[in-house]
């Protein structure tokens, strides 16, 4: 007994001496964000930035995708003073900004006259009455991937920059054989009905749900024919997109233009190595060829920080011309357009070389996948909830509907 | 105990008495302090955040709102127009308590009832009861993601416990975790199947400080095997019962990371529970007076469950 | 009934009756002992399948060929041994505290009397009952100010002292006889002798409950190493598996391998303790 315990407190000790290290400080500017590790476009945002800007170095606290939410959140409220923190959500900007985690960026605006036009207005998604929280640095929109191997192998023509959802599912059905699936549903909300607010006019946070019934159909309908694996078996296998593309088993994919840079990778590495690419998303008849809906990543000064003018440096760096032509150059889409960043994001290294991936690239019109609001998080909760309920079949497409119609009006009261 | 009391009470006191509550609390100090400054402070500052309206950032953006949380999360306006069912059925608190109770109540007894038998079975000889032992504890130990990934796919539409239950005559056509019904008892049956080698070691333990001799003097006095297992092994087991199960129904009532890798709440709301819910309010809608306030609900179901159970020990320990 | 069985056998005679009750026992083991193995059967052929066989129908438990080589492969996409090394510091160090402390307030709330005590033992009860995620932020906010983010030592001060093991021992300890004690007062020992010299060689299988419990649960938790440890020499074998999980979200066979690596020190942990578990009091001769 007391030669075990003597044991442990030797190990003890110089387990101790060993560790506990305290982290030298350096002239760095910390960014928080989410599998820095693996994301390429983070990787050349930082090196294209340290180029540029020589003495000063980007260090990235790395947080897995999932936890983001709450470790941010707790780093911030624990008053952390790490200078940059990524906008994952939208949401999380207001909530941020009602805390006063957020250092308003309007007079760095103004002093440094920095040119907001190359966002075209989507930077307003970021402004909480007037005044400006945080940078866009990233606006991905949803578009069709598909498995061009596949299609040559069927005789079956390519999908194109315009077709109807008809006409989609049509083709769907048509690619459907032994073995391979027409299309792939990942199992989100977005991924299936998330279509709706392409029309410009719906939001999914208006309480009115009853036209979401079109796009449950249109799965159930391709779910029924075998054209795409059910969700029930989706979910169960926790069955990532990515895999289930790349298996080469699955001829679409509507998907958000994130996974161009995954698909990307993934041909370099090896993982895959059909031809692939990209077609704008289906769409209503009486909606624009073009139109589809996505999401915005930005980036905030923490009111915290310490160095907050290198900070603005840094972030209207990140966001403009010259932060996105990095970002574009991993295959990633930046918020940020003009001809110099479409021609670095056309000519990424392994993006598809056909004329219809090019098109596809300028969307007619991107609807915002849930708009920030009070209730926009409350709201997503309980459209996730049913959207289960429907897609497991336990609700039929009316019972589901009329629920979150009935729940979502209980919260907007 | 009032002022005039206590001094009585002091000053009869010898200076022997007072030395032994001294020593008492020396002994009591080295954890008492950890524990009062990290969880104790922190706990009391959470039952002042479930009276106040708190999205983070400066303290001083708090705004004292009484039991207004309270009555919001019990949808108290709604419940009193619609009656009690409606909290069951609709709201979200109603919901996630009808199934965390429901999940606690079964696995809570499943759990012990294996964890016991298995435990009596392997403190006797039993050849190879050492791997009998370290293989009951293995899903203790195991990466709840791993495990849960597995478990999930088992329990697929087609998967390996489906094609069991037709091999057995039964029919069941959908995976468990996908179903209203079932994604509870799938639930269930991964925290019985993870606990039960926990408790069993609980129980070990304590069957080996039940002394030999009373089995002797019962085999002495006549009792046959059933007789000695429910008036010596039953009794002798009881303050470890306790503790089990009290720890048990605590950390059931508290389950969160099964659900979030199994099924997310879903389908819909039906594996909702009390500590999902208390994320979503924290983390996604950053309402850290409502979150506070559903931890108080649990908080005083898991007291009065508890404090039951305590007296039931004390009636028991002075029979 | 189980128990019925088994004492049986410790007699000499073979009835048949006996024979079949052991042989039932028997099955059931074996088949309890199948039912809580399948998902590491699992786990491990998925471990040493390619990426695409993980989910194939049917099921085949044994892998077409081996892959050794998904082994090799993790050890160079992530740096384990810091995370193992982390992880043990701080699971040894727990352990070590939080059976020091614990066996010793448990004492006095077994085996003393003194005022609050009803209290103060609802109160570590009543903190079990409470969510970490309610009392999360306050509790951060202190560490922070304490210094204590982003080091090892937050993960220590956190775990080290739980009401379990306080509430564990207090109940091991109840079920020791207090005469036993008063014995030993009178032979002139102080309580902290009686504490060292009775109290903890005769709660051996406690103690060593309470290093298994704490050692697991320390190497298992993970939400406390994501909130409080950031730099990546500070991570812990659970943040490392989640992480590679989210990073390779789709490459199950490597995940699995991963789970198998992270599995193997607390089963060693566990093998080497539970031998306490057949040397108890029954043979020291202790009598109620």
């Amino acid at each position: 007994m007391k030669k075990a315990l003597a044991l442990v407190l030797a190990m003890l000790m110089l387990l101790t001496a060993a560790s506990f290290a305290v982290a030298e400080e350096g002239q760095t500017l910390t960014v928080v964000a989410w599998d820095a590790e693996t994301t390429p476009y983070l990787a050349a945002q930082k090196e294209a930035f340290e180029a540029s800007h020589p003495g000063v170095t980007i260090e990235y606290v790395d947080v897995a995708s999932q936890d983001y939410a709450v470790k941010t959140t707790t780093m911030l409220a624990g008053g952390d003073s790490s200078d940059i923190f990524m906008v994952k959500e939208i949401t999380d900007l207001l909530n941020w900004q009602e805390a006063g985690y957020e250092e308003p960026l309007n007079s760095y605006i103004e002093a440094s006259g920095y040119d907001l036009s190359g966002f075209a207005g989507i930077e307003s998604n970021y402004a909480v009455d007037g005044e400006q929280y945080a940078l866009p640095f990233r606006s991905d929109f949803w578009v069709l991937f598909y498995n061009k191997d596949l299609f040559d192998a069927a005789g079956v023509a390519y999908p194109t920059n315009d077709m109807t959802w008809e006409q989609y599912a049509d083709l769907a059905k048509q690619m459907t054989s032994d073995g391979v699936f027409g299309t792939h549903y990942h199992t989100w909300l977005s991924a299936v009905v998330n279509w709706d607010v392409c029309d410009g006019v719906n939001t999914l946070i208006d309480g009115n749900y009853d036209d979401l019934a079109y796009f449950y159909e249109l799965y159930q309908s391709l779910e029924d024919a075998g054209a795409c694996m059910a969700y029930d078996e989706v979910k169960a296998a926790g069955l990532h997109y990515s895999a289930a593309f790349e298996n080469g088993n699955v001829a679409m994919l509507p998907m958000g233009y994130w996974f161009v840079s995954t698909m990307i990778q993934a041909i370099k590495d090896g993982t895959c190595s059909f031809n692939w690419g990209i077609v704008a998303v289906p769409h209503k008849d009486d909606v624009a060829a073009g139109s589809s809906f996505g999401n915005l990543t930005g980036a905030m000064i923490n009111a915290k920080s310490e160095n907050k003018d290198l900070a603005w440096e840094y972030i209207s760096w990140l966001a403009g011309e010259e932060g996105s032509i990095a970002t574009a150059s991993t295959g990633t889409r930046p918020a940020w357009v003009s001809e110099a960043v479409a021609e670095a994001m056309a000519s990424a290294d392994g993006f598809p070389t056909d004329d219809a991936s090019k098109a596809a690239l300028i969307p007619t019109y991107v609807g915002i996948e849930i708009p920030a609001s009070e209730h926009s998080s409350e709201i997503s909760t309980v459209l996730n909830e049913e959207h289960t309920l429907i897609m497991t079949r336990e609700y039929t497409i009316e019972e589901g509907i009329e629920e979150m119609n009935e729940r979502v009006a209980e919260i907007l009261g | 105990m009032d002022q005039e009391r206590r001094i009585i009470y002091k000053r009869n006191k010898t200076r022997y008495e007072r030395k032994k509550e001294l020593i008492a609390y020396s002994f009591i100090a080295p954890n008492f302090i950890g524990f009062a400054v990290f969880t104790l402070l922190p706990v009391l500052f959470s039952i002042f955040l479930s009276f106040v309206k708190w999205k983070g950032g400066d303290f001083s953006t708090m705004e004292w709102v009484g039991l207004g949380n309270y009555a919001e999360i019990f949808k108290t306006a709604k419940v009193a127009e619609k009656g009690l069912g409606y909290l069951f059925t609709k709201v979200d608190l109603g919901i996630a308590l009808k199934n965390t109770l429901f999940y606690t109540v079964i696995t809570v007894p499943l759990t012990l009832i294996c964890a016991m038998a298995l435990a009596l079975a392997l403190n006797k000889a039993v050849k190879g009861a050492v791997g009998f032992r370290t293989v009951f504890f293995f899903p203790y130990v195991a990466s709840m993601v791993a495990i849960c990934v597995c478990w999930r796919f088992m329990m697929m539409k087609d998967g390996p416990i489906n094609q069991l239950i037709m091999a057995l005559g039964g029919s069941f056509n959908k995976s468990w975790t996908a179903d209203s019904g079932m994604a509870i008892w799938s639930i269930i049956l991964v925290s019985v199947w993870r606990n039960m080698g926990y408790y069993m070691v609980i129980y070990l333990a304590a069957l080996q400080g039940v002394p030999t001799d009373l089995y002797e003097a019962a085999t002495m006095d006549g009792a046959n095997k059933w007789q000695q297992f429910t008036h010596v092994t039953l009794p002798q087991l009881r303050p470890t019962t306790f503790f089990a199960s009290t720890m048990m129904i605590i950390s059931c009532f508290k389950i969160y990371d099964v659900v979030a890798i199994m099924t997310e709440g879903g389908p819909g709301r039906s594996t909702k529970m009390l500590v999902t819910y208390i994320y979503d309010e924290a983390f996604s809608n950053f309402n850290y007076g409502i979150a506070s306030a559903i931890a108080m609900v649990l908080l005083v179901i898991v007291l009065v469950f508890t404090l039951a159970q305590f007296s039931m020990e004390g009636k028991y320990a002075n029979n | 009934m189980t128990q019925l069985a088994v004492k049986k056998d410790a007699g000499i005679a073979r009835s048949p009756l006996s024979v079949v009750l052991k042989a039932l026992l028997y099955i059931v083991l074996i088949a309890t002992a199948l039912f809580t193995l399948i998902p590491f059967v699992w786990m491990l052929s998925a471990s040493l399948k390619l990426d695409r066989e993980v989910f194939s129908y049917p099921i085949r438990w044994i892998p077409e060929t081996f892959h050794w080589e998904n082994y090799s492969l993790i050890w160079s996409k992530v740096p384990l041994l810091t995370y193992f090394k982390n992880t043990a510091l701080i699971a040894i160090l727990v352990t070590f505290i939080q059976t020091l402390t614990s066996s010793f307030a448990a004492y006095a709330f077994a085996k003393l009397q003194f005022r609050g005590r009803n209290t103060l033992f609802i109160c570590y009860v009543a903190t079990i009952a409470v969510p970490w995620q309610t009392y999360m932020l306050p509790q951060f906010i202190l560490m922070r100010s304490m210094g204590l983010y982003d080091t090892l030592w937050a993960i220590v001060v956190l775990q080290s002292f739980s009401a379990f093991g306080v509430f564990l021992m207090r109940q091991f300890y109840q079920g020791i006889p207090t005469e036993l004690c008063e014995a030993a007062r009178i032979d002139g020992l102080s309580e902290y002798g009686i504490w060292a010299r009775i109290m903890l060689p005769l709660s051996k299988a406690a103690v060593a409950t309470l290093v298994i419990f704490t050692f697991v649960g320390t190497w298992n938790d993970y939400m406390g190493p994501m909130i409080y440890l950031t730099r990546d020499i500070n991570k812990t074998v659970q943040v490392g598996l989640r992480r590679f999980i989210q990073e390779n979200s789709s490459d199950y066979h490597l995940i699995m391998a991963v789970s198998v690596c992270s599995l193997l020190p607390v089963s060693v942990v566990f093998l080497a303790l539970q031998k306490y578990f057949i040397q108890g009091i029954a043979t020291t001769g202790l009598k109620g």
